[in-house]
C-alpha cells in the first residue's frame, strides 16, 4: 500500500517509516504541512497518516484544504492531544480516524490497514460471507454451515465488525470505540469476555477456526488457510 | 475626579433642568403679564361703564359725587371729571387733551411723584368727559414677584444639581475606585481579593457581585491547574521511578532483558494511563464540556454499561442486573456520563468480593433523576466516604490491588459538571453510590 505520511518530529518519523516498510507498505515522508499538501494533491494514495500538529501550517488546517480541493484519501489523525474534544474536532475537519500519542505500533498499523480497504464507495450491504460463516444484516441472522447460530446483540455487532474487516487485524480499542461507543479504556477485559463468547459459538466444534487472536494487537476473523 | 462619568453626568442634568426652569419662566411670565393687562383694562373699562351709568340716572352731580367718594377710598382706581370747557370738575386726573380711549397720563401721586398713569377716556352728554386710569406699576410690581419667584428657583436648581451631582460622582466614583482597585490588587497577584458588596442591590452592586462570582470561579480553575500540577509531580514519581529500576535491571542482567521491557511498558501504559485521566479530570473540572451537552437517556446508557459488563462480572463470579424502568432523559455528555458509570460499576466489580451482587438502577426522587450502583461487598467506613473522591485516595485494603486512585475523582468530576450529587450511602450490608441530578 502506498502511504503518506506527514510528521515534523524526525526520529518518530524514522521509526515510523523502517516500521510501515517492514510491514509492507511504501512511504512517502513529509515533514511539513505544506510540503503534505503538496504531495497529497499531486500522488495517490491508499491512506495519509496526518499528524495534528504542525508547524507553520497545522494539521486541520491541511485536512480542511485538502478536503475541500477533493482529496478522498481516508485520513488517520495522530495526535498528542488526548482532550475529548479534540477526537470529535479531528472528525470534524474530515479525518476518518484518530489516534492519540504515544500509541503501540500495531495499533497504528491495524488502523491503517482498517482505512485502506475500505470501500470507496458506501454500498448497502445486506449480507456478509467469510467462509462457511454468513452474516444476514436484514434479517440479523447468523449462520455457519447452513447451521443458525443465536447471537446477543453486542455479539452480532462485533461479529459483523470483523467480518467487515475480515483478513485484518482490529484492535481492542477499535473494538471497543466501534461496538460500544467507549472512547476510554476501562479496566475491565470487556472486549476479551465478549469474544471468547462470540468464539465458542462460532467456532467450537468446527474443523477450521475464523476468529484468531493476534498476540499483542487484537483479533482477525480470515477465511481457514 | 472631573473625568470621571458620573459627574459629567451630574453637570449635563443640571444644565438640562436650568435651561428648562429658565424657559419655564419666560413662559409663565409672558402669560401673567398678558393676563393681567387684561384684567387691568377691564376693570378700567367697566369702572368707566358703571360711571356713564351713573350720569344717566344720576346726571352730573351724581357723577361728581361718586368719584369723589371713590377718591377717597383706599386702593381704588384713579378718576377725573372734565367739563365741556376743558376745566377738571372732579378727582384727581387731570385732562389730556381730546383723546377719547386709551392713553398714558403723567400724573402727580399723591406723594406728589410724577407716575405714568394708564388712563380711559370716554366721552359724557354734553360735552362732558370722564377719565378712568390707574398705576401701571402695579402690572411691573406683579411682574418683579414672578420674576423674583423663578430667580429664586433657578439658583435653588443650580445648587442641587451642583451639591447632588458632586455627592453623587463622589460615591459613584469612589465605587468604581474600589473595584478598580481591587483589579489591580489582583493584577499584582493577591487572587483572594474580591469587591465590597454593599448589600444594596443597584446595578454597582450587582456588577461587583458577578465580578466577584467570575474571581471565584478563575480561582477555583487555577486552584484546579495547581493542583494537577502538584499530582502529577508527586503521583507520577512513584511509577517513574519503578519504569527507571526496571530498565536499569534489564540493562544489568541480559537473560531478563525481554521481560524487563515488557514490564516497563506495561509501567509506562499504567503511567499514561494516570496522565490521561489526570487531564480529562482537569478538562471536565474546568467545566470546557458543557459544549457537549445533549439530550440523554439515563436509562438507555446504564443498560449499555451493565450488557457490556455482564459477562465480565459473570465470569468473575459477580453478578451484575439492570433495575429501574426508562426512558429517563436528561441534559447531559453522554460519553462521560457513561465513563462516571463504568467507573462506578468497575469500582463494585472490584471491591465488593467473590459472589457479590451488583445493582445499576436508575429512576426518579422527589421528580429528580437518579443513577445508582448498589452492591453487597464490605462497604467504605464513613470517616473515608467523602474523601474516596479526592484524587490518588485510596482505601488501605485496596492499596495493593491494580488502579491508580482517581476513578472516584473522576465520578465526582463528571457529577459536578452535571450539577449532580453523588454520595455514598451504607446498604445494609454494602454500598450504594447515589448521584442525584438535578429536578429538570
Amino acid at each position: 500500500m502506498k502511504l503518506l505520511l506527514v510528521e515534523d518530529d524526525k526520529e518518530a518519523a524514522a521509526y515510523l517509516k523502517r516500521a510501515l516498510s517492514e510491514a509492507g507498505h511504501t512511504l512517502d515522508y513529509a515533514a511539513t504541512g505544506r510540503e503534505g499538501l503538496m504531495l497529497a494533491a499531486g500522488e495517490t494514495y491508499d491512506v495519509i497518516v496526518l499528524d495534528r500538529m504542525l508547524p507553520q501550517v497545522d494539521g486541520l488546517t491541511i485536512l480542511r484544504t485538502m478536503r475541500a480541493s477533493d482529496v478522498k484519501t481516508p485520513v488517520l489523525l495522530l495526535t498528542a492531544l488526548g482532550g475529548i474534544d479534540d477526537r470529535v474536532e479531528g472528525l470534524e475537519a474530515g479525518g476518518d480516524d484518530y489516534l492519540v500519542k504515544p500509541f503501540a505500533f500495531a495499533e497504528l498499523l491495524a488502523r491503517v490497514n482498517a482505512l485502506a480497504r475500505r470501500p470507496p464507495t458506501q454500498d448497502v450491504q445486506t449480507a456478509l460471507r467469510v467462509s462457511d460463516l454468513s452474516l444476514d444484516l436484514l434479517k440479523r441472522a447468523v449462520t455457519r454451515d447452513g447451521v443458525r447460530i443465536e447471537l446477543q446483540p453486542r455479539e452480532f455487532q462485533l461479529l459483523e465488525y470483523l467480518m467487515r474487516h475480515a483478513g485484518r487485524v482490529v484492535t481492542r480499542t477499535m473494538l471497543l470505540e466501534s461496538v460500544w461507543d467507549f472512547h476510554f479504556d476501562p479496566k475491565t477485559n470487556i472486549v476479551e469476555t465478549h469474544m471468547s463468547r462470540l468464539r465458542a459459538k462460532v467456532d467450537r466444534g468446527q474443523r477450521h477456526e475464523l476468529i484468531h487472536t493476534v498476540r499483542g494487537a487484537g483479533y482477525c476473523l480470515r477465511e481457514p488457510d | 475626579m472631573f473625568r470621571s462619568t458620573s459627574l459629567r453626568l451630574a453637570v449635563l442634568y443640571t444644565t438640562a433642568f436650568a435651561i428648562s426652569v429658565v424657559a419655564l419662566g419666560v413662559i409663565t411670565l409672558l402669560t401673567t403679564r398678558a393676563a393681567l393687562s387684561e384684567q387691568f383694562n377691564a376693570r378700567i373699562q367697566s369702572e368707566a361703564a358703571a360711571l356713564t351709568q351713573e350720569f344717566r340716572t344720576e346726571g352730573l352731580d351724581g357723577v361728581v359725587q361718586a368719584v369723589r367718594e371713590r377718591d377717597r377710598t383706599p386702593g381704588a382706581l384713579d378718576y377725573g371729571l372734565v367739563g365741556p370747557d376743558g376745566h377738571a370738575l372732579a378727582g384727581r386726573l387731570a385732562p389730556s387733551g381730546a383723546v377719547i380711549g386709551w392713553s398714558t397720563v403723567q400724573t402727580a401721586q399723591r406723594d406728589g411723584e410724577l407716575e405714568p398713569i394708564r388712563v380711559f377716556t370716554v366721552a359724557l352728554p354734553d360735552g362732558y368727559r370722564l377719565l378712568v386710569g390707574d398705576d401701571e406699576e402695579r402690572i411691573e410690581a406683579l411682574d418683579g414677584a414672578v420674576l423674583r419667584g423663578f430667580a429664586w428657583a433657578f439658583a435653588g436648581v443650580v445648587i442641587l444639581g451642583v451639591v447632588g451631582g458632586y455627592a453623587l460622582s463622589r460615591d459613584v466614583h469612589r465605587r468604581l475606585a474600589a473595584i478598580s482597585s481591587t483589579a489591580e490588587a489582583i493584577i499584582d497577584g493577591d487572587l483572594s481579593r474580591r469587591v465590597q458588596v454593599r448589600g444594596s442591590t443597584d446595578d454597582l452592586d450587582r456588577l461587583a457581585e458577578t465580578i466577584n462570582r467570575m474571581l471565584d470561579r478563575i480561582s477555583a480553575l487555577m486552584e484546579s491547574l495547581r493542583q494537577v500540577s502538584s499530582d502529577i509531580a508527586h503521583d507520577l514519581r512513584t511509577p517513574l521511578t519503578r519504569l527507571r529500576q526496571r530498565l536499569e535491571s534489564g540493562l544489568a542482567k541480559e537473560g531478563e532483558r525481554g521481560e524487563a521491557i515488557e514490564g516497563a511498558l506495561g509501567d509506562l501504559d499504567s503511567i499514561l494511563e494516570t496522565f490521561a485521566a489526570l487531564l480529562r479530570i482537569a478538562q471536565i473540572e474546568g467545566g470546557a464540556r458543557r459544549a457537549a451537552f445533549r439530550a440523554t437517556d439515563l436509562s438507555q446508557l446504564a443498560r449499555t454499561v451493565v450488557d457490556a459488563f455482564a459477562p465480565s462480572a459473570e465470569d468473575a463470579r459477580r453478578s451484575l442486573g439492570l433495575e429501574g424502568e426508562g426512558p429517563l432523559m436528561i441534559d447531559g455528555d453522554p460519553e462521560l456520563l457513561t465513563q462516571m458509570l463504568v467507573n462506578l460499576v468497575e469500582n463494585a466489580l472490584r471491591h465488593a468480593g467473590e459472589g457479590a451482587v451488583i445493582r445499576v438502577g436508575v429512576g426518579k426522587a422527589h421528580g429528580a433523576p437518579v443513577l445508582w450502583v448498589i452492591d453487597n461487598g464490605p462497604g467504605v467506613p464513613t470517616a473515608e466516604r467523602e474523601r474516596v473522591f479526592d484524587r490518588f485516595y485510596r482505601l488501605e485494603r485496596s492499596r495493593s490491588e491494580p488502579g491508580h486512585g482517581l476513578g472516584l475523582a473522576l465520578v465526582a468530576a463528571v457529577a459536578k459538571l452535571h450539577g449532580a450529587q453523588v454520595r455514598l450511602h451504607e446498604a445494609n450490608p454494602g454500598l450504594e453510590a447515589r448521584i442525584s441530578f438535578p429536578a429538570t
